[in-house]
């Protein structure tokens, strides 16, 4: 840390002074290194260091937020009355006065420890893990083509300090590992089939041995290559659907993490992100699915790729259930929207950079498992459809109105599921009580990835996990890509 | 700040152990508002100051982007990062810096209004949310985004070159009952009339509905909006980035120059020397003049947008885009046609008024299938007229389709920034035919 405590202090009494009525000094320090390479050539390696404060006010009901990289004390000091001027000046035009809701922040100062160091993970290896991937999917496919391949391996570590006038003082370093590979394979007369793929979380360079992602990406490629070759359109009828982890975790994330963010619910990011079709009455009463349903949002998750102990408003992170069997339950606050519905922060407020206003965010999200085996989840469909992996989707504004584009999918007959029937781009788009109401089944096995999720104005990616069992949905019917 | 000053020290003691190095320095001092529920939600500002460094030796490529502004601090990093150059490989896609050209600098980039506003933004705040209100809106959410921002760029071919320009961003959503409307605009200069028009256009789509109609999924002719045809063409223009072409991010990757892949009506331009919008530039990051140009010329591919490293490796020349490694648009600007905006809805038999979207995403760039979400008002329209909104719906087509079936453009252009417009666009509203509609069956 270049900037002295000292100096973050001197931040946060110059506010109070100036006549805050909350006031916080957050310094962060975000490093990152990445490769690229393009079908196992080296195109570049890129680093990024961005270091600086962020202060934010609260001064006569209005929030005000300002932040420098200029590291000096005059500039800080600027920085600080910039703040609170910007955000006096606008507040006459505050018709509800914005205060925090009363916390027992934390003190404290915890750092993520990798089992092996990011620095050993070097760049020759790291050049070579990506050669050796292009090596394999070449080798890999036997009737089509792999027009292009593209490989990108990053590190991050993140350091932050923050106080505020409550008194919290949370000292956090947190390093991430990163690896994502596009490919695209091609038939002249199947077309193109394009694979986005992302390993993440938090740690050292202990992860690759662990992801494996040269031996799962062959059997990736491998399966791919028979869905460009005879993938066929899903049935028409309404049928039993099997989503797999990687959808589930998606589906999770934008309909039922999203929705559940109460800046969100109540407007805040109308102009941007959206609101929710959730109402504050609906809390702790409204049924959207069947009693399967049970969404979890976890920051606390040791190794995770949206791993914290301590929010950025300094308040200790800890479980939130969203959606409890099957009842819309308990939403993601900060201290703002905590004080608002009078139940409190649960420590959801992150920031993506010095930059960055603390907003709120989601961590680590995921469909609670259930006890059974796969086999057990598909046993008794006599027509369905499993869909492993997607690449499109979207979600309306208000997270109601989704659509999920399968990748690689396959038709399950008898209980089984088919790899020599494999189904080409099913479209999944359907409401959000739609999907969550015909779960009728889920199993035990659990699997998270990594997203960078994005919210607010200016847009903030922050790494998040999603995740999920394998989920059998009933009397779907699903679209064909056009 | 003595920006040029700092870079060129930075740069004559990095040139004696790099082949090639550019360094970029942007200090930027920005203030937005953001507005919800008709008051602030939080008024944020910013003073960053940004070092982006380039560096080349034996063919290997290293980018940096670093908080400093001190010639000594940015050495000492550059120095660490260059035990990388022995253990890199060559890159596939390098190729030497430019020789300095001259070029002729854009004069007006700045606008000092904007300078005052950032100190009292309240006038212009004021506006936007009465003008809403005023029209009919029961509550509104938006953003105002007021930027200076200084560049300076020096190379070690002796480039030098500096810029200043100021940046206005406004967009504003306003709510009537459940239907909201949602306007923006974007550029380099900035009055109250402006700002308070997209208010009044915000309130006016807002309450221009004539109750609810469902629709089914299927083919309609649509007319898109600004904001939709912005976001939308934002993807375009991105794509034809020679770096997305290599790496596989591209419908591009599949067509010829000189391929029909749109209507006749359809001419897409990268427009860097349009000083109304905020992106426009004199000199690209590799010390190029930028110049306007196709990237769509009345329906054909006309350009891939280039910098001298994916020009040499796909062919052709620069086209003053760079991006040292990623060539990037700077504004773009769709050609207008004859059609006022009541014409085109006269035009329409059965279809769709798509007054804003978000969520655009892509199952497969190189075929140029998307879907995108209606996010404001949707207006059926039956016969040359609006007949009522409908639910949230979406497109979900290809890109190549969408843009073959246009019918018909709209003859004003609109100056169009906002969280799903990153890229300065100026652009009217177009009609299309054909184009597929879904929405969830349960």
């Amino acid at each position: 840390m270049v900037l002295s405590e000292d100096l973050v202090q001197r931040a946060l009494d110059e506010a109070l002074s100036l006549g805050a009525s909350y006031a916080e000094v957050r310094y962060q320090r975000d490093e990152v290194s990445e490769v690229a390479l393009r079908n196992g050539n080296v195109i570049g390696f890129g680093k990024n260091i961005s270091e600086g404060v962020g202060i934010r006010v609260i001064v006569d009901g209005a929030l005000g937020f300002a932040s420098t990289n200029i590291l000096t004390i005059d500039e800080i000091r600027g920085t600080v009355e910039k703040a609170i001027n910007r955000a006096r000046a606008l507040a006459k035009l505050m018709k509800e006065p914005i205060s925090f809701s009363e916390e027992r922040v934390g003190r404290a100062s915890y750092n993520v420890i990798p089992k092996k160091d990011l620095s050993e993970l070097s760049i020759e290896d790291r050049i070579t893990l990506g050669v050796e991937i292009h090596k394999s999917i070449i080798n890999t496919v036997k009737e089509v083509k792999v027009a292009v391949t593209a490989f990108f391996i990053r590190d991050h570590t993140q350091e932050k300090l923050i106080i505020n006038s409550d008194g919290a003082y949370i000292k956090s370093y947190i390093p991430r590992l990163s690896l994502t590979l596009n490919f695209v394979l091609a038939h002249p007369q199947k077309g193109t089939l394009q694979r986005y793929v992302s390993y993440g979380a938090s740690g050292g360079s202990e992860l690759i041995k662990e992801w494996k992602p040269e031996e799962e990406i062959v059997n990736e490629v491998k399966n791919l290559e028979r869905v460009l070759l005879k993938g066929k359109e899903p049935p028409k009828d309404e049928i039993d659907v099997v989503v797999g982890p990687e959808v589930v975790g998606l589906i999770v994330h934008e309909s039922a993490g999203h929705p559940m963010e109460a800046d969100r619910i109540l407007g805040r990011e109308a102009a941007q992100a959206g609101e929710s079709f959730v109402k504050p009455e609906m809390i702790g009463k409204y049924r959207i699915g069947s009693e399967l349903v049970t969404i979890v949002e976890d920051p606390t998750i040791p190794g995770s790729y949206g791993y914290y102990l301590y929010d950025d408003e300094g308040v200790p992170a800890r479980p939130r259930y969203l959606y409890y069997k099957g009842i819309i339950n308990e939403p993601l606050h900060n201290r703002h929207t905590g004080k608002i519905f009078g139940v409190g922060s649960n420590g959801a407020a992150r920031a993506m950079d010095y930059k960055s206003e603390p907003i709120i965010r989601m961590s680590n999200t995921y469909f609670k498992p259930g006890n059974m085996e796969f086999d057990e989840l598909i046993e008794d469909i006599k027509l369905g459809v499993y869909i492993k992996s997607f690449m499109e989707w979207n979600i309306d504004d208000i997270r109601w109105n989704q659509r999920y584009v399968g990748l690689e999918a396959y038709i399950i007959r008898d209980g089984e599921v088919r790899e020599d029937e494999p189904v080409r781009n099913p479209v999944l788009e359907i409401t959000t009580q739609g999907f969550y109401s015909r779960v009728t089944g889920v199993d035990k096995n659990l699997r998270f990835y990594p997203a960078t999720c994005g919210k607010g104005e200016p847009a903030q990616g922050v790494p998040v996990w999603i995740g999920g069992p394998n989920v059998r949905v009933s009397r779907i019917r699903l679209g064909v890509r056009v | 700040m003595e920006l040029i000053h700092n870079a060129k020290k930075a740069l004559n003691r990095l040139k004696i152990r790099f082949d090639d190095v550019a360094i970029k320095m942007i200090l930027k001092d920005s203030v937005m508002v953001k507005i919800w529920n008709n008051q602030i939600s939080v008024t944020q500002s910013w003073k960053t100051i940004e070092s982006r460094i380039y560096l080349a030796k034996n063919k290997r490529i290293l980018e940096l982007s670093l908080s400093l502004e001190r010639p000594e601090d940015i050495v000492k990093v550059c120095d660490e990062m260059s035990k990388y150059v022995n253990v890199m490989k060559e890159s596939e896609i390098y190729a030497p810096l430019p020789e300095p050209m001259t070029y002729k600098p854009l004069k007006d980039l700045t606008d000092a209004r904007i300078h005052d506003y950032m100190d009292n933004p309240l006038p212009l705040v004021e506006g936007l949310i009465s003008s809403a209100l005023d029209n009919g809106a029961q509550r509104v959410a938006g953003t105002l985004e007021l930027s200076i921002e200084r560049k300076a760029l020096v190379t070690s071919k002796g480039f030098e070159g500096e810029e200043e320009g100021s940046e206005v961003m406004c967009y504003l959503r306003a709510f009537k009952g459940d239907v909201s409307g949602h306007w923006a605009f974007g550029s380099r200069r900035v009055n109250k009339e402006s700002i308070e028009y997209v208010g009044r256009k915000a309130a006016e789509i807002a309450t221009l509905s004539k109750g609810k109609v469902s629709v089914k999924p299927g083919k309609y002719d649509v007319i898109l909006s600004p904001l939709v045809v912005g976001n939308l063409l934002n993807d375009v223009a991105m794509m034809a980035s020679g770096l997305y072409i290599m790496m596989g991010f591209s419908m591009f990757m599949k067509f010829k120059i000189g391929d029909v892949i749109a209507s006749d009506i359809v001419s897409l331009y990268d427009v860097p020397r349009n000083i109304e919008l905020a992106r426009s530039t004199s000199f690209d990051d590799e010390g190029i003049e930028t110049y306007d140009k196709p990237i769509i010329e009345r329906g054909r591919f006309t350009n891939v947008l280039h910098n001298v490293k994916t020009s040499s490796k796909l062919g052709g020349k620069t086209t003053g885009n760079a991006g040292w490694i990623t060539p990037l648009p700077w504004n773009i600007e769709l050609k207008p046609g004859n059609y006022s905006e009541e014409e085109l809805i006269r035009e329409v038999r059965r279809g769709l008024l798509i007054t804003n979207n978000w969520y655009t995403r892509l199952q497969n760039y190189v075929e140029g299938q998307f879907s995108t979400v209606s996010k404001d008002a949707v207006f059926y329209i039956e016969n040359g007229e609006i007949k009522g909104y409908t639910e949230r719906i979406r497109i979900a087509d290809t890109f190549v389709n969408l843009l073959r079936n246009v019918r018909a453009m709209g003859k004003t252009q609109y100056l169009i920034r906002w969280w799903e417009v990153r890229i300065p666009s100026k652009v009217p509203y177009l009609l299309a035919a054909n184009v597929n509609i879904t929405k969830p069956y349960a």
